[in-house]
């Protein structure tokens, strides 16, 4: 089921338990409208790998992940041939290849008669399809997460513009391979390099922020079913302070969520000053980063008026 | 709509961002989906076509408000009220007084075509901005910003004196009410323009810190003698390198996959067979490019040689899989080898500590000849005939003998040979200079005393 309209975007992703913004449910909507890949850039921790899972849930779409590593290549990202199979099959039908090659007077006329029969073990069954060639080849449309594309290889890069440029592949033993539906992609990136041009160039473009305070509080009661508001406005506040210090590694909304499930255990119903310095590690994972925040601590809570 | 998206493309471009056509189409395309009466909605589907990364939301935002919120309503009073026409009016008066005006930008942005005055802000800002956001905030390189700055600010102020006055002298044209609404139009349209002037875009934040034009940025520092950096521009350095070497690695990578994707190594195939009774179960393809050979350095540790040694052995530590391996060795007049704390360490920390652990004297007097025999005596099996020895040093050594019999075996015993050179060519043969005399059994004689000639070295040592 299609969208309709932005708005109707915001909610069904929100049904799919991801809360956005008014840019990024504009983008989703573009991008599925006009069957535009998504290029996702932004922070660690925002949300985007998210992103792509609430739309397929929101679409009732298979999601389809492909992760990129460096060195990763076209083998393990479309398709391979099972060579194990084949060897096991050619063992197998070895009887048969004495029928084919019968009458066979020469090695040469042998051959060409095997060669005959070659198109068998190239065929479709041997394939082992790879995350590229699954989305392209399912008769109902998915969602393909090109999950940060920065860390793979630029050669890499080049190739999946050519996918993702029509859609087709090319497999030289069977022949070409159209897309019968096109589906929805999101790519992203954390920026470790940048993506070329003519990747750019096909993609539209969205740059995740850290979220602003009413949409973090709202994810917060959302994921966090029996946090109390005031905690979470308390939560939220004090997140956003923190990420305000030049820190190495800022807090993202994955670290305010893994906070408030601790609180939660801990039981706590409000902040304080104490609490925070006793559960800062679930914050910042580097340690200067906490002595960093410890040293600003006092500050800190007095200006959102913890005990 | 069309004519309009099409003008903020073409500002866009002016103030330096690369939007293509096809952009600007698939941006019309998106409109019509659109609810463009809701501003979010425009704003963003404009920002997602135009808009490739990060960096540039900021100038984005700046340019869509200039467009949008402040040249709109200009163009508005402009076409509806009878100010507009009056503007018109004065513009091609004062226009038409002064041929090659160098004010023509501003007299048009004032009338609502922004596209020369972006452009001019903009060829500010590509020059000078970046020693400004990135590394050095040296004066040499800020002057010549801010002085091009202040001629642009001096012709607004000539404009706006020049409006004045004609506005003065013809008072008796307009009536008293007409020539206060045309003074605050103009007054409030320069100001604009001051403030556009001045205005760094609002910077995003980012998890990484990126010099974004470090190429330009390059050629200044890359001209730099390294001894005469301060310890903060040396770390500043780093990151630059770090840039550098990413990129060259791509480049390593992309040259080798596209003459040879998919090749079978039929060597490793083989040798795979024998695991599998000689069925060649496993197929193994190239992938990786051939690593280039060992690598040895002597660094000259005395003196100025060690900042141009240290960012050598920066670079070809963060190089590292390029090469089958890399040993290091510092030394004065004794010598030790240093690879260990290369391999166990950050390359930075590795830098730092080098120098502290290893055990050599360093009060000594600088003596090439007992370097060499140390060498000689616990490290020669160092060397083969795939090893490339780098020599980093001014050949400085007091006098004492130069052992060149002792490197003329271990020139037999490696591949190649360099000698790096952090001096100048005319400095080369006078005074204690042993390069005279060891030039001779080098391959190669590079001078080494800036990033630049260090980079260039490293470039043909890798590809
Ligand atoms: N807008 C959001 N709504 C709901 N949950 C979110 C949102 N943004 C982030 N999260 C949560 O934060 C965590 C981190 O998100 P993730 O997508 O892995 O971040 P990224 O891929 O940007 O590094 C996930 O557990 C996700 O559920
Ligand atoms: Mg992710």
């Amino acid at each position: 089921m299609n969208y309709k309209s932005v708005s109707e975007v915001k909610e069904r992703l929100a049904k799919a338990d991801y809360i956005c913004s008014k840019e990024t449910s504009t983008v989703v909507f573009l991008a599925e409208a006009t069957q535009k890949p998504i290029l996702v850039e932004g922070p660690a921790g925002v949300g985007k790998t998210e992103l792509a899972k609430a739309v397929s849930r929101s679409l009732g779409r298979e999601l389809i992940r492909l992760q990129c590593y460096e060195g990763l290549d076209e083998a393990k990202a479309l398709y391979e041939w099972e060579y194990a199979k084949q060897l096991l099959y050619t063992q197998m039908v070895k009887e048969k290849i004495h029928d084919v090659i019968a009458g066979a007077s020469t090695i040469s006329e042998a051959i060409d008669k095997i060669a005959g029969e070659e198109d068998a073990f190239f065929s479709e069954r041997f394939i082992q399809p790879r995350p590229l060639l699954q989305a392209i080849c399912t008769k109902e449309p998915v969602v393909l997460l090109i999950d940060e594309v920065d860390k793979s290889d630029p050669e890499f890069e080049a190739f999946l513009l050519e996918v993702l440029s029509d859609f087709q592949v090319s497999i030289p033993e069977i022949g070409t391979r159209q897309a019968i539906q096109i589906p929805f992609v999101v790519l992203t990136s954390n920026n470790y390099r940048d993506m070329s041009d003519a990747l750019k160039r096909r993609c539209i473009h969205l740059y995740i922020d850290y979220p602003d305070r009413n949409l973090e509080i709202t994810i917060v009661l959302l994921k966090i079913p029996n946090i109390k508001e005031r905690l979470a406005e308390q939560l939220v506040d004090t997140i956003r302070k923190i990420r305000e210090l030049d820190l190495k590694k800022k807090p993202s909304i994955s670290e305010t969520l893994d906070w408030a499930k601790s609180l939660i255990a801990l039981q706590a119903d409000e902040l304080s000053t104490e609490l925070i310095i006793d559960t800062l590690n679930v914050i910042c994972k580097y340690k200067s980063d906490i002595e960093r925040v410890k040293a600003q601590i006092k500050t800190i809570s007095s200006q959102i008026g913890l005990k | 709509m069309i004519d309009m998206i099409q003008q903020f493309a073409s500002c866009c471009r002016a103030a330096g961002l690369r939007i293509s056509t096809s952009e600007v189409l698939d941006c019309f395309r998106h409109l019509q989906l659109i609810d463009i009466s809701d501003e979010m909605q425009f704003k963003t589907t404009l920002r997602t076509n135009f808009i490739k990364n990060y960096r540039e939301q900021g100038k984005f935002d700046q340019l869509y408000h200039l467009f949008f919120h402040e040249l709109r309503t200009d163009i508005e009073i402009a076409r509806s009220t009878p100010l507009g026409s009056l503007v018109k009016d004065v513009l091609e008066n004062l226009d038409q007084n002064s041929v090659d005006n160098p004010s023509k930008s501003i007299l048009d942005f004032l009338s609502g075509d922004p596209i020369g005055f972006l452009e001019e802000v903009r060829s500010i800002q590509s020059e000078g901005n970046e020693p400004m956001q990135g590394p050095i905030k040296g004066p040499r390189s800020n002057l010549g910003s801010l002085a091009r700055r202040l001629k642009i600010m001096l012709q607004i102020y000539a404009v706006q004196e020049s409006i004045m006055n004609f506005l003065a002298e013809n008072k008796s044209k307009f009536s008293w009410e007409t020539n206060k609404n045309l003074k605050t139009y103009f007054s409030q349209r320069l100001d604009r323009a001051r403030r556009y002037l001045h205005e760094d875009p609002p910077a995003y934040p980012d998890n990484s810190s990126h010099v974004t034009s470090y190429e330009k940025y390059l050629t200044q520092i890359g001209e730099r003698n390294f001894a005469s950096l301060t310890p903060k521009e040396v770390d500043e350095m780093r990151i630059v390198i770090a840039h550098w070497v990413r990129k060259l690695k791509d480049t390593i990578g992309l040259r080798y996959s596209r003459n040879n994707r998919g090749i079978i190594d039929v060597k490793q195939t083989l040798r795979d067979t024998m695991k599998y009774y000689g069925v060649p179960l496993k197929i193994s393809y190239r992938k990786r490019p051939k690593r280039k050979g060992k690598i040895v350095t002597l660094c000259d540790v005395s003196g100025s040689v060690w900042s141009a040694a240290r960012f050598m052995l920066n670079m070809l530590y963060s190089l590292q899989e390029c090469f089958a391996k890399v040993r290091s060795f510092v030394f004065v007049a004794d010598m030790d080898e240093v690879t260990r704390i290369f391999e166990n360490n950050d390359i930075n920390e590795a830098i730092d500590k080098a120098l502290k652990e290893a055990k050599i004297s360093y009060n000594a007097d600088t003596d090439y000849g007992s370097a060499f025999r140390n060498f000689k005596r616990s490290y020669m099996d160092a060397l083969n005939k795939k090893t490339t020895l780098i020599i980093i040093g001014d050949g400085r050594s007091n006098y004492t003998n130069p052992e060149e019999d002792i490197f003329d075996e271990m020139r037999e015993k490696c591949r190649r040979v360099v000698w790096l050179n952090p001096e100048p060519k005319v400095f080369w043969y006078t005074g204690d200079s042993e390069m005279r005399t060891y030039e001779v059994y080098c391959h190669q004689l590079r001078v080494c005393g800036n990033l630049n000639q260090l980079m260039d070295f490293i470039n043909d040592l890798v590809l």
